[in-house]
């Protein structure tokens, strides 16, 4: 009888550590992200409670990734974040900036400064989102006649005209550097590719492919980084490769709670900058919705005519 | 027996003890010597058996002076009417504290991006002012300041604290002009017709956006360093039979006739934590709400949060030309949220287009 | 296909050492890729034999995009200008796989009449800076670009 209160205790201890944990691991780290979902459910197992984020606001952590600052100390200061929140808000009325994700397919045009009076569009796969606040930045990747090429754009950048996402989707990892050594039939997206449009509610769907690597010589070395997205990287090794990759791993740093939480923004902070920005976000995207819609309807009339 | 010979070793200590001090006495005057008006700040806090009664009668004395001072009109509006001082481009103007509160870009109407610095200033008054003639910083052997001084010296404090926080000797600098005291003070030189009444507060709007101006502030401090981080050495090779002088200055000097290292050899160090004065930085954007200056550039010393002094710039190229707002600009209730310089695209303005030209 | 197998297989054979692989910058001895339908170049390409930089014509000897090299290619001397790097690049600038050349005379005219590759678009800024009034007009080679990214 005494064992079994005794275990039912630990795991109650268990969890409350577990809950006390993702508390504060809210983060825009898509990885982490899902660490915290898994011990979430751990939790509803051992415990039977309800997931106790079911708020909104914590949600747009992912869809808005950039209006999280920089979590290291030495650069934070609530006054420098609010204005240039105000400044991501006064361009974002300028422009849509969608939702998007390291994989989406998105297609971007820029007024050209080179050619004056026209634009540049560029058709490609996201391989990096990185920065906060004005900062921020993203990588497009195409294979244009046989040729790789790669562009990063700012996200809030003026010069931007549209940003338009042509496949909204989520790859199995959080940088998608190895398709410039994967075959190029992983990367290659015709230029006139029309949008894919998502039925309004759904979540946004985990693409599993996994591509082929070519044989070595490699960028990078990318069995050291435990990629998830890539089928065939075990062909290509050498054992003496095998041996540095063990002895090149580190296991124990999924338990460096203070690594996870300097890399994190806390909880209390984030509901502060979401209630700040929420508002006026929620109305750009329903207004944005409301204009799309109108689009839609007002699209076919002069093919008639 | 015992006793009295107690009482003469007494006595023979005290003698000694007596002469001690009197032997040491100091024939040099100091080189350096503060500032009249400078005090020590910082306090030992102290619980001094106050009761709960006594800290809430204290809380509200600080907040009804808070308060008095949150309510002081700017004195600057009596004054202007009798004597109305012309800019001309010998005077110097005071300066403005602020704080350096980081980095963001800017883009500007041609599509280029710009790192810009913002520097908030912080809650800034007039302390005092002293003219010229009174004006004697230091103690000095020579008798001829008075008739070279030509400047007038102008305290200016910023943020302003809880009295009980700092000795008494700094707070009497403030109450015996009848103002709380401040948590920073800065003496900026001024040209006499430049001076401004006790009490004036000073805003972002002291300056004009597209000016110049010269920041100082202490660089960040790294500590004691290597040549090779302190001066950009390039160290000694990884390899090839190097053996234990990888970062090291190598040779510091010549044998021969000088045998000796010469002055001002670059040699390790303590790194950074020492005042810099960086001139001609371009103000690109204002806020007048929060009282943020967008700086040009990413130069300016220190690190977030740190406290910075901004002057008119000295360069002659960038001096100002136009008259500013002299002797500062006064409050006003409606001023426009944000300026820009012309260069700078707004955020709320529309994507920019390249048009043929 | 069976061009870029040969590719492949000589930049495996010859690969073995890079000067500065981690910036992957263009000086002295880098293999380039000649994108262009001259004669002399594709046959260069076809026999695994890309051209070798032996001089950057700039002050600080490290191509940079729109730069005037001088390439030994098949045995020859011939100038070229390179046209899309594998160096990280500034905002809105392309970076490509390959460091691509496009093969110039001396007057500026490009050897090929086709460039089968995209190009990007702040060559055209930097190539009409480069030509003089009386110098030569590198202009021409926009002319023969298929597409600009």
């Amino acid at each position: 009888m005494s064992v079994i209160r005794k275990s039912s205790l630990d795991i109650l201890s268990v969890g409350k550590w577990i809950l006390r944990r993702d508390c504060r691991l809210l983060s825009a780290v898509p990885e982490k992200v899902e660490v915290a979902e898994k011990a979430q459910e751990e939790i509803e197992k051992l415990s039977g409670r309800k997931r106790r984020f079911n708020n909104p606001v914590l949600e747009y952590r992912h869809v808005y990734p950039e209006f999280l600052p920089d979590p290291n100390p030495k650069w934070r200061n609530s006054l420098r974040e609010k204005m240039e929140r105000a400044d991501m808000l006064k361009r974002r009325s300028q422009i849509d900036i969608p939702e998007f994700y390291v994989g989406s397919i998105l297609a971007v045009t820029i007024s050209d400064p080179h050619a004056q009076g026209k634009t540049n569009r560029f058709v490609g796969i996201c391989i990096e989102r990185k920065g906060c606040g004005l900062r921020a930045e993203f990588i497009l990747r195409n294979v244009v006649d046989h040729q790789g090429v790669e562009v990063k754009y700012e996200l809030y950048d003026p010069t931007i005209q549209s940003i338009q996402v042509l496949r909204l989707e989520k790859r199995l990892d959080d940088k998608l550097y190895y398709l410039r050594d994967a075959l190029p039939e992983y990367c290659t997206f015709p230029q006139d590719m029309d949008p894919e449009m998502l039925p309004e509610g759904t979540p946004v769907p985990l693409n599993p492919v996994q591509v082929k690597l070519k044989p070595k010589p490699w960028l990078e070395r990318w069995e050291r980084q435990d990629l998830k997205g890539v089928s065939n990287i075990e062909e290509h090794l050498k054992e003496k490769d095998r041996v540095r990759r063990e002895l090149r791993k580190t296991p124990w740093e999924k338990y460096d709670l203070m690594k996870q939480y300097r890399k994190t923004i806390p909880a209390e902070d984030q509901t502060e900058i979401w209630s700040e920005v929420y508002n006026q976000l929620q109305q750009m995207r329903v207004s944005r919705k409301k204009l799309s819609r109108k689009r839609l309807f007002t699209t076919p009339k002069p093919q008639l005519g | 027996m015992s006793k009295s010979n107690l009482k003469l070793i007494c006595s023979a200590l005290n003698k000694m003890r007596v002469s001690c001090v009197t032997a040491r006495s100091c024939h040099f005057q100091p080189k350096f010597r503060p500032p009249y008006w400078y005090a020590p700040k910082e306090r030992v806090m102290s619980e001094d058996m106050l009761t709960q009664e006594n800290r809430d009668f204290i809380e509200e004395v600080r907040q009804d002076k808070l308060n008095l001072q949150i309510a002081m009109e700017s004195p600057l509006a009596k004054v202007e009417a009798q004597e109305v001082a012309e800019w001309d481009p010998t005077t110097r103007r005071a300066g403005l504290i602020a704080r350096k509160i980081g980095n963001y870009p800017l883009w500007s109407k041609d599509g280029k991006k710009f790192q810009t610095t913002l520097l908030q200033v912080v809650d800034n008054h007039v302390i005092k002012y002293t003219p010229p003639e009174e004006f004697k910083p230091m103690k000095t052997t020579k008798l001829n300041w008075r008739e070279k001084r030509k400047l007038g010296c102008l305290l200016i404090g910023s943020e302003t604290i809880d009295p009980s926080t700092v000795t008494k000797d700094y707070c009497g600098l403030f109450s015996s002009v009848g103002m709380l005291p401040k948590r920073h003070l800065f003496r900026f030189m001024i040209s006499p017709h430049a001076k401004m009444p006790t009490g004036t507060p000073l805003f972002a709007t002291h300056f004009r956006v597209g000016d110049y101006v010269d920041v100082r502030a202490k660089t960040i401090d790294r500590g004691f360093q290597g040549v090779m981080k302190r001066w950009g050495f390039k160290g000694m090779p990884a390899s090839h039979g190097v053996t234990k002088t990888h970062r090291r200055p190598g040779n510091i000097g010549a044998g021969g006739q000088k045998a000796r290292v010469w002055p001002g050899t670059k040699m390790p160090g303590h790194m950074g934590n020492r005042w810099k004065t960086l001139r001609g930085v371009q103000i690109l954007r204002m806020n007048t709400k929060h009282n943020i200056l967008w700086m040009l550039g990413v130069g300016i010393p220190g690190e977030t949060g740190a406290m910075c002094y901004l002057f008119d710039t000295i360069l002659p190229l960038r001096k100002l030309k136009t008259p500013p707002p002299f002797p500062t600009q006064p409050f006003v209730e409606d001023l426009p949220l944000e300026y820009y310089d012309e260069s700078i695209h707004r955020f709320e303005g529309p994507t920019i287009t390249f048009e043929e030209s | 296909m069976f061009r870029s197998l040969i590719n492949r297989l000589s930049s495996a054979q010859t690969c073995g050492i890079h000067t500065t692989p981690s910036l992957n910058e263009v000086r002295l001895l880098t293999r380039l890729r000649v994108v262009d339908n001259s004669e002399i170049g594709k046959r260069a390409m076809a026999e695994g034999k890309p051209p070798k930089v032996i001089c950057v014509y700039n002050k600080k000897r490290v191509g940079l995009i729109g730069d005037r090299v001088m390439v030994a290619i098949k045995g020859q001397k011939k100038k070229g200008i390179l046209v899309g790097l594998k160096q990280n690049q500034k905002v809105k600038v392309p970076k490509f796989d390959s460091n691509n050349i496009v093969l110039i005379d001396d007057n500026g005219t490009p050897l090929g009449t086709r460039i089968h590759v995209p190009i990007p678009t702040i060559l055209r800024t930097i190539l009409k800076e480069r030509t003089h009034a009386k110098g030569a007009d590198y202009t021409k080679l926009l002319g023969i670009a298929t597409r600009f990214v």
